[in-house]
Protein backbone atom coordinates (compact mmCIF):
# COMPACT_ATOMS: atom_id res chain seq x y z
CA UNK A 1 0.00 0.00 0.00
CA UNK A 2 1.35 3.52 -1.26
CA UNK A 3 2.23 5.80 1.52
CA UNK A 4 0.00 9.35 2.17
CA UNK A 5 0.58 12.45 0.32
CA UNK A 6 2.02 14.64 3.12
CA UNK A 7 0.91 18.27 2.81
CA UNK A 8 3.39 20.87 4.85
CA UNK A 9 0.60 23.81 6.00
CA UNK A 10 2.64 24.87 8.91
CA UNK A 11 2.51 28.23 8.60
CA UNK A 12 0.66 29.19 6.03
CA UNK A 13 -2.12 31.79 6.85
CA UNK A 14 -5.47 30.80 6.36
CA UNK A 15 -7.34 29.56 3.77
CA UNK A 16 -3.95 28.27 2.15
CA UNK A 17 -3.97 25.21 4.17
CA UNK A 18 -7.72 24.53 3.14
CA UNK A 19 -7.05 25.10 -0.29
CA UNK A 20 -4.18 23.01 -0.53
CA UNK A 21 -6.01 20.22 1.24
CA UNK A 22 -8.59 20.53 -1.00
CA UNK A 23 -6.67 20.56 -4.30
CA UNK A 24 -4.37 17.57 -3.31
CA UNK A 25 -7.83 15.37 -1.93
CA UNK A 26 -8.98 15.84 -5.17
CA UNK A 27 -6.16 13.61 -6.78
CA UNK A 28 -5.08 11.39 -3.87
CA UNK A 29 -6.99 9.34 -1.96
CA UNK A 30 -4.63 9.39 1.24
CA UNK A 31 -3.36 12.76 2.52
CA UNK A 32 -1.63 14.16 5.47
CA UNK A 33 -2.02 17.55 6.27
CA UNK A 34 0.62 18.97 9.06
CA UNK A 35 -0.75 22.26 10.29
CA UNK A 36 0.10 24.30 13.36
CA UNK A 37 -2.86 26.19 14.59
CA UNK A 38 -6.25 24.85 16.12
CA UNK A 39 -8.49 26.74 13.25
CA UNK A 40 -7.10 25.11 10.58
CA UNK A 41 -7.24 21.50 12.04
CA UNK A 42 -10.83 21.96 12.43
CA UNK A 43 -11.74 23.57 8.95
CA UNK A 44 -9.49 20.70 7.57
CA UNK A 45 -11.19 18.13 9.66
CA UNK A 46 -14.37 19.41 8.77
CA UNK A 47 -12.98 19.32 4.74
CA UNK A 48 -12.36 16.17 4.81
CA UNK A 49 -15.48 14.63 6.48
CA UNK A 50 -17.85 16.96 3.96
CA UNK A 51 -15.62 15.04 1.55
CA UNK A 52 -16.34 11.65 2.48
CA UNK A 53 -12.88 10.74 4.24
CA UNK A 54 -11.69 8.87 7.82
CA UNK A 55 -10.27 11.78 9.62
CA UNK A 56 -7.64 10.86 12.17
CA UNK A 57 -5.99 13.60 13.87
CA UNK A 58 -2.75 13.43 15.90
CA UNK A 59 -0.47 15.73 17.73
CA UNK A 60 2.75 15.61 15.71
CA UNK A 61 4.80 18.35 17.59
CA UNK A 62 3.92 21.00 20.29
CA UNK A 63 1.12 23.03 18.07
CA UNK A 64 1.92 20.90 15.68
CA UNK A 65 -1.21 18.92 14.34
CA UNK A 66 -1.45 15.59 11.93
CA UNK A 67 -4.65 15.28 10.54
CA UNK A 68 -4.78 12.10 8.23
CA UNK A 69 -7.74 12.15 5.63
CA UNK A 70 -8.53 8.88 4.22
CA UNK A 71 -11.19 8.40 1.29
CA UNK A 72 -13.52 5.97 1.98
CA UNK A 73 -15.97 3.75 -0.53
CA UNK A 74 -15.36 4.72 -4.10
CA UNK A 75 -13.49 7.65 -5.08
CA UNK A 76 -16.25 9.14 -7.02
CA UNK A 77 -18.03 10.05 -3.90
CA UNK A 78 -15.33 11.62 -2.24
CA UNK A 79 -14.47 14.49 -4.14
CA UNK A 80 -14.52 17.76 -1.63
CA UNK A 81 -17.41 20.22 -1.80
CA UNK A 82 -16.77 22.70 -4.36
CA UNK A 83 -17.45 25.70 -2.76
CA UNK A 84 -15.83 24.72 0.84
CA UNK A 85 -15.90 28.24 2.97
CA UNK A 86 -12.89 29.53 3.36
CA UNK A 87 -10.99 28.55 7.13
CA UNK A 88 -9.82 32.71 7.92
CA UNK A 89 -12.03 33.10 11.25
CA UNK A 90 -11.66 36.79 10.54
CA UNK A 91 -13.84 36.62 7.02
CA UNK A 92 -17.72 35.41 8.27
CA UNK A 93 -18.57 32.78 5.50
CA UNK A 94 -22.05 33.59 4.12
CA UNK A 95 -24.62 33.32 7.07
CA UNK A 96 -26.57 30.12 6.54
CA UNK A 97 -29.16 30.14 8.98
CA UNK A 98 -32.65 32.75 8.11
CA UNK A 99 -32.53 36.46 8.02
CA UNK A 100 -34.44 37.39 10.76
CA UNK A 101 -36.29 41.00 11.00
CA UNK A 102 -37.25 42.04 14.70
CA UNK A 103 -39.57 44.51 14.98
CA UNK A 104 -39.47 45.27 18.96
CA UNK A 105 -41.66 48.25 18.64
CA UNK A 106 -44.60 49.89 16.77
CA UNK A 107 -42.18 53.47 15.77
CA UNK A 108 -38.53 53.45 14.31
CA UNK A 109 -36.41 55.40 16.32
CA UNK A 110 -35.91 56.66 19.18
CA UNK A 111 -36.97 60.91 20.30
CA UNK A 112 -40.34 61.24 19.09
CA UNK A 113 -43.03 58.33 18.85
CA UNK A 114 -45.06 60.16 16.38
CA UNK A 115 -42.46 60.64 13.58
CA UNK A 116 -41.15 56.97 14.80
CA UNK A 117 -44.61 55.62 14.28
CA UNK A 118 -44.53 57.03 10.24
CA UNK A 119 -41.07 55.83 9.87
CA UNK A 120 -42.09 52.25 10.68
CA UNK A 121 -45.27 52.30 8.45
CA UNK A 122 -42.70 53.04 5.80
CA UNK A 123 -39.59 50.83 7.28
CA UNK A 124 -42.68 48.04 6.98
CA UNK A 125 -44.36 48.99 3.56
CA UNK A 126 -40.49 49.03 1.85
CA UNK A 127 -39.80 45.30 3.24
CA UNK A 128 -42.37 44.41 1.15
CA UNK A 129 -40.39 45.53 -1.84
CA UNK A 130 -36.60 43.88 -0.49
CA UNK A 131 -34.33 41.99 -2.28
CA UNK A 132 -32.98 40.73 0.25
CA UNK A 133 -36.28 41.04 2.62
CA UNK A 134 -36.63 38.46 5.81
CA UNK A 135 -37.26 35.04 5.98
CA UNK A 136 -38.75 35.47 9.38
CA UNK A 137 -40.24 38.28 10.67
CA UNK A 138 -40.51 38.60 15.06
CA UNK A 139 -42.60 41.19 16.52
CA UNK A 140 -42.43 41.86 20.26
CA UNK A 141 -43.33 44.87 22.66
CA UNK A 142 -45.22 47.62 21.35
CA UNK A 143 -43.98 45.78 17.91
CA UNK A 144 -47.17 43.40 18.50
CA UNK A 145 -49.57 46.08 17.60
CA UNK A 146 -48.15 46.05 14.08
CA UNK A 147 -49.79 42.23 13.78
CA UNK A 148 -53.43 43.55 15.28
CA UNK A 149 -56.70 43.70 12.77
CA UNK A 150 -56.65 47.75 13.52
CA UNK A 151 -53.14 47.70 12.18
CA UNK A 152 -52.47 50.25 9.37
CA UNK A 153 -49.66 47.84 7.89
CA UNK A 154 -51.58 45.03 8.05
CA UNK A 155 -52.00 44.40 4.09
CA UNK A 156 -48.61 44.59 3.82
CA UNK A 157 -47.69 42.53 6.63
CA UNK A 158 -50.46 39.81 4.90
CA UNK A 159 -48.26 40.49 1.39
CA UNK A 160 -45.36 39.04 2.87
CA UNK A 161 -47.32 36.38 4.39
CA UNK A 162 -48.40 35.47 1.26
CA UNK A 163 -44.64 35.63 -0.01
CA UNK A 164 -43.61 32.77 2.49
CA UNK A 165 -42.31 34.83 5.31
CA UNK A 166 -42.66 33.37 8.74
CA UNK A 167 -43.91 35.86 11.76
CA UNK A 168 -43.77 35.15 15.48
CA UNK A 169 -46.03 37.38 17.19
CA UNK A 170 -45.02 37.43 21.07
CA UNK A 171 -47.93 35.97 23.01
CA UNK A 172 -46.79 37.69 26.85
CA UNK A 173 -46.93 41.06 24.62
CA UNK A 174 -50.24 40.28 23.01
CA UNK A 175 -51.72 39.83 26.24
CA UNK A 176 -50.18 42.59 28.04
CA UNK A 177 -51.50 44.83 24.92
CA UNK A 178 -55.17 43.22 25.41
CA UNK A 179 -55.13 41.88 21.84
CA UNK A 180 -55.94 38.61 22.31
CA UNK A 181 -57.99 37.57 19.77
CA UNK A 182 -57.02 40.83 17.15
CA UNK A 183 -53.70 39.40 16.42
CA UNK A 184 -54.55 39.22 12.28
CA UNK A 185 -51.05 38.81 10.67
CA UNK A 186 -48.55 35.96 12.14
CA UNK A 187 -48.76 33.66 14.82
CA UNK A 188 -49.12 34.01 17.93
CA UNK A 189 -45.68 32.42 19.64
CA UNK A 190 -43.80 32.08 22.84
CA UNK A 191 -40.14 33.06 23.52
CA UNK A 192 -39.02 29.31 23.21
CA UNK A 193 -39.45 30.08 19.31
CA UNK A 194 -38.78 33.65 19.25
CA UNK A 195 -35.60 32.84 20.85
CA UNK A 196 -34.39 30.29 19.17
CA UNK A 197 -35.43 31.87 15.48
CA UNK A 198 -33.08 34.48 16.80
CA UNK A 199 -30.06 32.04 18.28
CA UNK A 200 -30.14 30.26 14.79
CA UNK A 201 -30.55 33.33 12.70
CA UNK A 202 -28.38 33.89 10.17
CA UNK A 203 -28.65 37.67 9.72
CA UNK A 204 -30.73 40.00 12.38
CA UNK A 205 -32.08 43.47 10.77
CA UNK A 206 -34.01 45.66 13.48
CA UNK A 207 -35.07 48.64 12.44
CA UNK B 1 -51.86 50.13 -27.80
CA UNK B 2 -54.11 51.23 -24.58
CA UNK B 3 -52.49 53.25 -21.67
CA UNK B 4 -52.21 50.99 -18.29
CA UNK B 5 -54.81 52.73 -15.94
CA UNK B 6 -53.37 54.88 -12.77
CA UNK B 7 -53.49 52.37 -9.82
CA UNK B 8 -52.75 55.00 -7.32
CA UNK B 9 -52.12 58.70 -6.42
CA UNK B 10 -49.51 60.11 -4.22
CA UNK B 11 -49.74 63.19 -2.18
CA UNK B 12 -46.36 64.54 -1.45
CA UNK B 13 -46.21 67.25 0.94
CA UNK B 14 -43.89 69.94 1.98
CA UNK B 15 -42.73 68.25 5.18
CA UNK B 16 -42.97 65.30 7.38
CA UNK B 17 -45.24 67.29 9.82
CA UNK B 18 -47.53 68.05 6.91
CA UNK B 19 -47.86 63.99 6.35
CA UNK B 20 -48.01 63.56 10.14
CA UNK B 21 -51.45 66.77 10.32
CA UNK B 22 -53.06 65.30 6.79
CA UNK B 23 -52.56 61.61 8.30
CA UNK B 24 -54.39 62.46 11.61
CA UNK B 25 -57.28 64.08 9.86
CA UNK B 26 -57.83 61.60 7.18
CA UNK B 27 -58.01 58.89 9.93
CA UNK B 28 -60.56 61.12 11.66
CA UNK B 29 -62.56 61.23 8.78
CA UNK B 30 -62.19 57.74 7.80
CA UNK B 31 -60.22 58.72 4.40
CA UNK B 32 -58.59 55.78 2.61
CA UNK B 33 -55.24 56.03 2.63
CA UNK B 34 -51.82 54.52 3.17
CA UNK B 35 -48.32 56.66 4.24
CA UNK B 36 -45.36 55.04 2.08
CA UNK B 37 -41.69 56.45 1.44
CA UNK B 38 -41.99 58.18 -1.46
CA UNK B 39 -41.08 56.56 -4.45
CA UNK B 40 -37.84 56.59 -5.96
CA UNK B 41 -39.28 57.62 -9.51
CA UNK B 42 -40.74 60.79 -7.70
CA UNK B 43 -38.27 61.73 -5.87
CA UNK B 44 -34.64 60.63 -4.32
CA UNK B 45 -35.33 62.58 -1.25
CA UNK B 46 -35.83 60.33 1.82
CA UNK B 47 -39.61 61.45 2.35
CA UNK B 48 -43.03 59.87 2.99
CA UNK B 49 -45.99 60.46 1.42
CA UNK B 50 -49.66 59.25 1.25
CA UNK B 51 -51.15 56.80 -1.27
CA UNK B 52 -54.47 56.56 -2.19
CA UNK B 53 -56.61 55.09 -4.77
CA UNK B 54 -57.90 56.88 -7.86
CA UNK B 55 -61.48 57.02 -7.30
CA UNK B 56 -60.81 58.90 -3.94
CA UNK B 57 -58.89 61.43 -4.99
CA UNK B 58 -61.82 63.87 -4.32
CA UNK B 59 -62.62 63.12 -1.14
CA UNK B 60 -58.73 63.16 -0.70
CA UNK B 61 -59.07 66.51 -1.68
CA UNK B 62 -61.69 68.08 -0.37
CA UNK B 63 -61.21 66.56 3.34
CA UNK B 64 -57.35 68.73 3.12
CA UNK B 65 -58.86 71.22 2.17
CA UNK B 66 -58.10 74.50 4.01
CA UNK B 67 -56.40 72.69 6.17
CA UNK B 68 -53.50 71.38 4.70
CA UNK B 69 -51.87 73.58 2.27
CA UNK B 70 -49.11 72.82 -0.36
CA UNK B 71 -49.01 69.12 -1.34
CA UNK B 72 -48.90 67.88 -4.72
CA UNK B 73 -50.81 64.86 -6.05
CA UNK B 74 -49.37 62.79 -8.59
CA UNK B 75 -49.62 59.20 -10.50
CA UNK B 76 -47.91 56.39 -9.16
Amino acid sequence: MSEPITINAKGLDCPQPVILTKKVLEAHDDVVVLVDNTTAKENIKRLGSNAGCSVEVADEAEGVFRIHLKKQGGAASCSAPPEYPCCDADVPAAPVGPSVFVIASDTMGRGNDELGAVLMKAFIHTTTELEAGPDVMVFYNTGVKLTSEESDVLDDLKQLEEKGVKMLVCGTCVNYFDLTGKVAAGVVSNMYDIAGILSRAGRVVQP
Amino acid sequence: MTKEPVKYFVACFESVSHVMYAERILKETHVLHKLIPIPRAISSNCGICIRFLPEHREIFENTLAGKVEGFEIRKL
